[in-house]
């Protein structure tokens, strides 16, 4: 017998009431995963968009709501003869509903820009030009949308037609409803204006450099910040709102893991109070009592841990493949934030058994002569 | 000249609830190295307690109380001295419920060096000493009370201690099984010259001792 099987014993000792426990951490866990798998997948498919358009720098407001707000598309004019600047793309992307898709990201960009050129055409045709009446849909939007070439589509007031479905190499690009500048200005309401503008630095383009140009670029366009691409969502403060939500309920969920540890902690050390005072007895040192106890919460907290991070990662899953949702979500599930949760988990474990683990080891041998 | 005692008591006393109750009051005694003793008196007379002192679960309120010359109020670590030292063996047996019988012998041996293979080779060998080789993986609640306090007396051997303190062994038996466990502590003793320290308010239980301290309202009588 190993002092591993004593604590396990004590665990099996109920059963039900550890499974219970498990159950309590494991949806913490399970949301953390979840949570900050998906707030981090959101990050990283904007930073994987931009690298798909080839674009350094983005250009504009986020301020504290979800997509930028618009400035004068003018604002191009004052930066792209800027040193560095290979290219300027002015964009208007929006979140909105788009028939029975509560919300799309409908991206519109300036006819000709640079942006065009990534798409890759998996059917239909390109819009001829920046005044027809038409959209492309992502890949991830056409599915959601259930829309084929042909089909037409109701953006706002306008119904518009589908006239190519595209491969846009990242999740963002795939679940957005692209169409030009113009026709997205005038269905928002937002004649000459833009609240995006991309920037594609030349290619020896050093990264001190880039930071300059941003530097430079503020300068000239104070109703926007450049910033490099891929950072530029971290940097939103309705993004930062909602990772501070993802953290939160994550906290508040591991709050009530370690409430949930704790307790029955709490009511094994009472349970246990004559067998405690037994092995005292016996000889075992203080030392070693409190060991055992904390090494039963901490065992707690990893059986709850693995099992909250297969729940997580089951759950982000079955999310990313809801109809409502596919397309839309992709979550960074990394090794390194599913062993941070299990991590988490082992500290919720020691930190709900301290106190105890510190009420066994102020008990007395003496009262286990006494029955 | 008379050889050092392996317990030495003096002016031991015990006061419970501020004052109110004095379980102890004033004892001296000395215990001879492989001597078996009997302490008998009628409940509340303080022979528990006594017990209680001598295995370090509890400390007197005055006197002293030297283990072969040492005060044990001096002792680093009181779990150390009944790791190594003592023995216990209780009335009501206190095993462990959710071990077996071969798992509750080792549970002493874990304040040892042994390794895991040791400890349940040695627990193998105390159970077969006390007759129990069949019952090894038996859990107290399918053993007899014999059965358990046998368990009790392997597991009080488990780290081969100078001395045995035995609260009422046989309070919780029938005349056969007490016989029986009377025997087994006689040969451990014989055997084994292991320092025997019995509390019982059984005369028919004092008698197996070589000398009897009979104590009343918390002092030595006899």
């Amino acid at each position: 017998m190993t002092f591993l099987m004593i604590v396990l014993r004590g665990l099996m000792r109920r059963p039900v009431r550890t499974g219970l426990t498990l159950g309590g951490i494991s949806i913490g866990i399970a949301a953390v995963v979840a949570l900050v798998g998906i707030s981090r997948g959101f990050e990283k498919s904007w930073a994987t968009g931009m690298k798909v358009r080839g674009t350094d720098i983005v250009v504009n407001n986020m301020g504290g709501s979800l997509t930028p707000t618009p400035f004068d598309a003018a604002a191009r004019d004052r930066i792209a003869h800027l040193p560095h600047v290979e290219a300027t793309c002015n964009l208007l992307v929006e979140l909105m509903g788009v028939e029975d898709a509560s919300m799309m990201l409908v991206s519109a960009r300036e006819w000709g820009g640079y942006e065009w050129g990534n798409l890759k055409l998996l059917s239909g045709r390109m819009p001829r030009d920046a005044a027809e009446p038409v959209v492309v849909l992502g890949q991830g939007a056409a599915e959601i949308l259930k829309k084929k070439v042909g089909d037409p589509i109701q953006i706002d007031t306008r119904e518009l037609s589908v006239v190519g479905i595209v491969d846009g190499g990242a999740l963002v690009e795939n679940g957005s409803v692209i169409l030009s500048l113009p026709l997205l200005q005038e269905i928002t309401g937002n004649q000459g204006k833009i609240n995006v503008i991309d920037i594609r630095a030349t290619p020896a383009t050093t990264e001190a450099e880039t930071k300059e140009l941003c530097e430079k670029i503020d300068a000239l366009v104070p109703e926007a910040k450049a910033m490099l691409a891929g950072g530029h969502i971290g940097n939103s403060q309705a993004y930062r709102f909602v990772q501070a939500m993802s953290w939160g309920t994550s906290l508040l969920a591991v709050l009530v893991g370690i409430l949930g540890v704790m307790n029955t902690m709490l009511m094994t050390v009472f349970e246990r109070t004559h067998e405690i005072c037994v092995l005292l007895a016996l000889g075992w040192k203080r030392g070693r009592i409190v060991r055992m106890v904390l090494w039963e919460s901490a065992l707690l907290g990893l059986l709850g841990g693995i099992v909250g991070v297969l729940l997580g990662v089951v759950g982000v899953k079955i999310l990313e493949t809801t109809p409502a949702i596919r397309g839309l979500l992709e979550a960074d599930l990394s090794p390194e934030l599913l062993v941070t949760s299990v991590g988490i988990a082992v500290l919720v474990g020691l930190i709900s058994g301290l106190y105890p683990a510190w009420r066994s080891s102020r008990l007395t041998p003496a009262a286990a002569l006494q029955s | 000249m008379i050889p050092p005692g392996i317990f030495e008591a003096a002016g031991l006393t015990k006061i419970f609830d501020g004052g109110s109750v004095h379980a102890l009051r004033g004892v001296d005694f000395r215990v001879a190295e492989g001597e078996f003793v009997a302490v008998t008196g009628p409940s509340g007379c303080g022979k528990s307690t006594l017990l209680q002192i001598l295995g370090a679960l509890d400390h007197p309120t005055a006197g002293t109380l030297h283990y072969r010359g040492k005060p044990i109020s001096e002792l680093a670590n009181p779990s150390t001295y009944r790791a190594q030292e003592v023995g216990f063996i209780f009335q009501a047996f206190h095993l462990l419920p959710t071990f077996t019988a071969l798992e509750n012998v080792q549970i002493p041996m874990f304040e040892t060096r042994l390794s895991a293979a040791q400890r349940s080779a040695r627990a193998r060998d105390l159970l077969k000493s006390v007759g129990l080789e069949h019952r090894l993986d038996h859990f107290p609640a399918r053993l007899s009370g014999g059965e358990r306090q046998r368990v009790a007396i392997a597991r009080s051997l488990a780290n081969e201690p100078a001395v045995l303190l035995a609260d009422e062994p046989t309070g919780n038996l029938d005349s056969e099984n007490a016989g029986l466990i009377m025997d087994l502590i006689g040969s451990l003793h014989r055997d084994r010259g292991v320092t025997f320290v019995l509390v019982t308010h059984d005369p028919s239980v004092a008698r197996h001792a070589s000398r009897t301290i009979a104590m009343k309202d918390g002092r030595i009588v006899t």
